[in-house]
């Protein structure tokens, strides 16, 4: 086993567990309201990211890219660019454009940022169109880490110093789907305050649009752009998930504007909501609302309703980093045994997170497939949960994958998935629990 | 005055087929900057060619995301060896940036080989590669000479070109590959099939009736192939090239080569499977053969006659829009829709060349639109405009068909039915016609009677966000007529 971890750490990667950070950045980019994003860098990039995201949303997804050439990629690209920009804003009448470098910008070492002040002294249909550059070249880190460097990109360029306000900052500081962050809004709405908070990025909305009479060039929703703007005033920030990462938007707004920033894992299980809606309680001052006080119960209700079927199956959960580690104290609530606990992403928090968990797991970081694979076979594992590029493992040891998290390409609904909360939680119990049964009766 | 309302650049690349003369379409090899090309990159290219060599490693030099992106993206189906399902990359990280991947490439062909016995590897370089000037051919050769296999590079940089060049790159590398190891035929008739890539299985559909006629297929470029069949492929004395796009560079250099002729065929569409048989017969000049195809056909056609017909006579009549990644698949659509009694009202490829674009413009109806290197804004205003009743594209134009209320049929690497050969041309008219005629599109899209008329909510976004809508209450399918400003000026 020393074997296999050599084998991927130095040289090869086989199977691989993460994307890049350009993906990442899209994720963010998307949630702001009326955005298109853009890549710096060779054509592939944009078109295979459209690819990968339309297979999981089952929605268009529009990138446009600046197309580098040969020519740009040795001159410079900055023409490209600024012609990449022109066009975006007269074919999509964008308020905001994301750029995102490609490893080919970065290491041609073109200056995004300079660039984009030219283009907006430059160009006079630029001027009300807001550009936000982030530097994401793949081999810098995974899409996780893409995500964050853009959510710390937007806040950088687009908040400002004015009058205090009386709000609060909602970060989502990892990737979770549509309906979670519309299942995150409703609770707030349904907690009395609806107008008084910020929520980054809201892609409730952008990546699973209803089907409509009218289609538009960039979908309805997202962080409205004066949200945004005040996000520097706000009386404090907290961040839901990505807590192994740091460094983020919350981050940046404490350390830039003194915004108070707290930072909590996902919402997933008993605990981890509790510490979350306790948190909105201190927050808003206002007490959870009796509809996710009997929620909660129902969560306790579902639990307990499996615990003897579940107790002790030993499960691998690998994925985005915060998922991963969500799923696993679930996991550990139920009773189960989440024996190998993987992300694709190298981060030591991770690792340390995990191993206080539950002990004698398998905690593994920066890893891929063929390492969770030898992880998952001599831990004699029973269930799989994570993202769909793990049904190779599924497949040869002939044990189901319950698909949680991104990308999914091959099960129908990834954009209404709702693993969040306790209703979103009650919903994952009674389906690992089902996934039990049915593997139970085939061995039968 | 344009067609549709597009970029300046734009405009010469959207064309209406209009009189006898072949339409003048340009194209190019860059695509717009900011414009959303539905176009990849050089690696994509070379990537989609050689991935469905189902034995052999196939590893990509660079940093993860080119390999997280592609693979198993073929839909390439295998008899056998699955090494191909697999997912290689060097995920070059700063350090490789900064001080050279090269010995961590020569390291990971090293143990990949130790660990996976492939008898080939292919070794693709991406954008990085190019940037930072590692040699690749250098450390291929080395380790070719060291594991005793051949490690072929694939000169893939993704900004030196488009899929076009990727193809090239491809067809380079197989040529390398080409008349390494002996072989006698079993059949003085062998050939070659270019061009085919047993997506969903499609190529298990054609092998048997190549069998029925007597006919050896040495190597399927590259759908289902093994190592061993592309080294002796030399041997063939024909070459059936369906993808020419992708292949026809490759079949020139084996003529130039070996001496092996090629003829350009497609195994999509009952006409066109028929001619394929046909030419093969008629190039071998031997009567017997030509006897059996003829057999094969008319029986084969009789064989699927009542399930077309029960497929046509629920779809005749209805408007196709085609959006292809090469010409070919395209120009054997349009004959496959007449087959079906269906109208061709838009066709676009993403790297068609302007000869194929003048093959197409022959072929089509009057009025049908022709567009080259289309975007989804063009291709959302061409739908309505020419009222499409499906589309035929891939997964990233899938969604955009749908929202807008137009039938979808995908006929690139994400199906899951065959297409080729007489069974598939029955599967196509089948999802065909249950896309078309699915109840789905009579879903009212709004309410009857709702409470608020959308074109009463102020949008902040933009100016042109309202443009395509039908009337409240009405179904999902779009009303052709009024919806959409026809005016030919630009965006600009």
């Amino acid at each position: 086993m020393q074997e296999a971890r050599r084998l991927s750490e130095n040289y090869a990667t086989v199977n691989p567990c993460s994307m890049c950070m350009p993906m990442g950045s899209v994720m963010a980019f998307k949630g702001i309201e009326g955005c298109m994003p853009i890549f710096h860098g060779s054509q592939g990039c944009s078109t295979y990211m459209r690819l990968h995201l339309a297979h999981h949303f089952r929605e268009p997804v529009d990138i446009a890219s600046s197309a580098l050439s040969e020519k740009g990629a040795v001159y410079g690209g900055a023409a490209n660019l600024k012609k990449g920009l022109l066009n975006v804003i007269q074919g999509y009448s964008p308020r905001v454009i994301g750029i995102a470098t490609t490893c080919l910008a970065e290491t041609i070492g073109d200056d995004v940022v300079q660039i984009a002040k030219e283009f907006q002294r430059e160009e006079p249909h630029a001027r009300d169109v807001a550009i936000i550059p982030a530097s994401t070249s793949s081999y810098s880190g995974s899409h996780e880490e893409g995500y964050n460097e853009a959510l710390k990109a937007i806040v950088k360029t687009l908040a400002k110093r004015s009058r205090s306000n009386a709000r609060f900052n909602l970060v989502i500081g990892s990737i979770i789907s549509p309906a979670e962050v519309r299942y995150i809004k409703s609770m707030l709405e349904d907690w009395g305050c609806g107008f008084d908070y910020t929520l980054l990025p809201d892609i409730s909305e952008t990546f699973d649009a209803p089907l409509a009479a009218t289609y538009l060039k960039i979908p309805e929703g997202g962080t409205p752009l004066a949200e945004i703007n005040e996000m520097a005033n706000s009386r404090e920030t907290l961040t839901v998930g990505g807590s192994v990462w740091g460094g983020g938007a919350g981050d940046y707004l404490e350390k830039e504007f003194g915004v108070h920033h707290t930072v909590l894992p996902l919402p997933i299980g008993v605990e981890q909501t509790d510490r979350f809606v306790g948190k909105l309680e201190e927050i808003t001052d206002l007490g959870l609302p009796e509809k996710y006080e009997r929620d909660r119960g129902r969560l306790l209700d579902a639990i307990v309703d499996c615990h003897k079927l579940v107790a002790g199956v030993r499960t691998a959960v690998f994925g985005d980093t915060e998922m991963a580690l969500g799923v696993a104290k679930l996991l550990c609530e139920m009773g189960m045994d989440p024996r190998v606990i993987a992300t694709g992403s190298k981060n030591a928090e991770f690792v340390r997170r995990g191993e206080g968990l539950t002990p004698g797991s398998e905690v593994l970081s920066g890893v891929d497939f063929s390492e969770i694979h030898e992880a998952v076979a001599r831990n004699d594992i029973e269930l799989l949960i994570g993202p769909f590029t793990g049904r190779q493992i599924s497949k040869a040891e002939n044990i189901p994958l319950l698909r949680v998290g991104l990308p999914n390409h091959d099960r129908f609904g990834a954009s209404r998935q709702m693993v969040l909360g306790y209703e979103g939680t009650t919903g994952l119990v009674d389906e690992i629990a089902n996934t039990i049964v049915e593997m139970n009766e085939r061995d039968r | 005055m344009g067609i549709i309302k597009t970029f300046d650049e734009r405009a010469d690349h959207i064309k209406q087929k209009s009189g006898t003369d072949p339409v003048p379409l340009a194209c190019s090899n860059e695509s717009l900057a900011g414009a959303v090309s539905q176009r990849a990159c050089v690696y994509s290219g070379a990537r989609v060619v050689l991935n469905p060599i189902t034995d052999a490693l196939h590893l990509v030099h660079g940093p993860i995301g080119c390999a997280s992106y592609t693979w198993d993206i073929r839909g390439s189906s295998t008899s056998g060896p699955t090494l191909y399902k697999k997912s290689f990359s060097t995920d070059m990280k700063v350090a490789d940036v900064i001080f050279g991947g090269e010995k961590k490439l020569a390291g990971a062909i090293r143990e990949l080989a130790a660990r996976y016995r492939p008898p080939a590897a292919f070794v693709y370089s991406t954008c990085i590669v190019g940037v930072i000037g590692d040699d690749l051919k250098a450390v291929c050769k080395s380790a070719s000479y060291d594991l005793g296999i051949p490690v072929i590079p694939v000169m893939s940089e993704g900004f030196r070109g488009n899929k076009n060049e990727g193809y090239k790159a491809a067809c380079n590398a197989l040529f390398e590959l080409l008349g390494t190891r002996d072989y006698v035929p079993k059949s003085p008739y062998a050939i070659n099939l270019l061009g085919e890539y047993n997506v969903a299985g499609d190529l298990w559909n054609v092998l048997p009736l190549f069998e029925e006629m007597g006919v050896e297929v040495i190597a399927s470029f590259t759908g289902d192939s093994r190592v061993e069949e592309i080294q002796r492929a030399h041997k063939a004395k024909l070459n059936l090239v369906q993808c020419s796009g992708s292949m026809t560079y490759l079949a020139k250099k084996m003529e130039e080569k070996y001496g092996i002729s090629y003829r350009r065929v497609s195994f999509f569409g009952i006409g066109d499977i028929s001619s394929a048989l046909r030419t093969t017969a008629e190039f071998f000049e031997d009567p017997g053969m030509m006897e059996r195809a003829e057999e094969i056909i008319a029986r084969e056609t009789a064989r699927i006659a009542p399930e077309i017909e029960r497929h046509k006579s629920r779809v005749a009549g209805k408007k196709a829009a085609i959006y292809m990644g090469g010409a070919a698949k395209a120009v054997s659509l349009v004959r496959a829709f007449g087959e079906i009694g269906m109208d061709v009202v838009i066709i676009g490829t993403q790297t068609g060349s302007r000869d194929d674009y003048k093959k197409i413009s022959y072929i089509v109806k009057e009025g049908t639109v022709i567009i080259d290197d289309a975007n989804p804004l063009e291709l959302k205003e061409l739908l309505v405009k020419q009222g499409a009743d499906l589309l035929v594209a891939g997964v990233k134009e899938r969604f955009l068909a749908y929202k807008l209320g137009v039938a979808f049929c995908d006929f690139n690497h994400d199906r899951t039915t065959t297409f080729e050969g007489f069974d598939g041309i029955v599967n196509f008219a089948r999802e065909v016609d249950i896309t078309i005629n699915s109840p789905v599109w009579n879903l009212p899209v709004e309410r009857v009677g709702g409470a608020l008329m959308r074109s009463e909510v102020e949008t902040e976004i933009g100016v042109d966000q309202t443009e395509i809508r039908t009337e409240i209450g009405t179904e999902m399918r779009r009303e052709v007529s009024g919806v959409i400003d026809a005016g030919g000026e630009t965006v600009v």
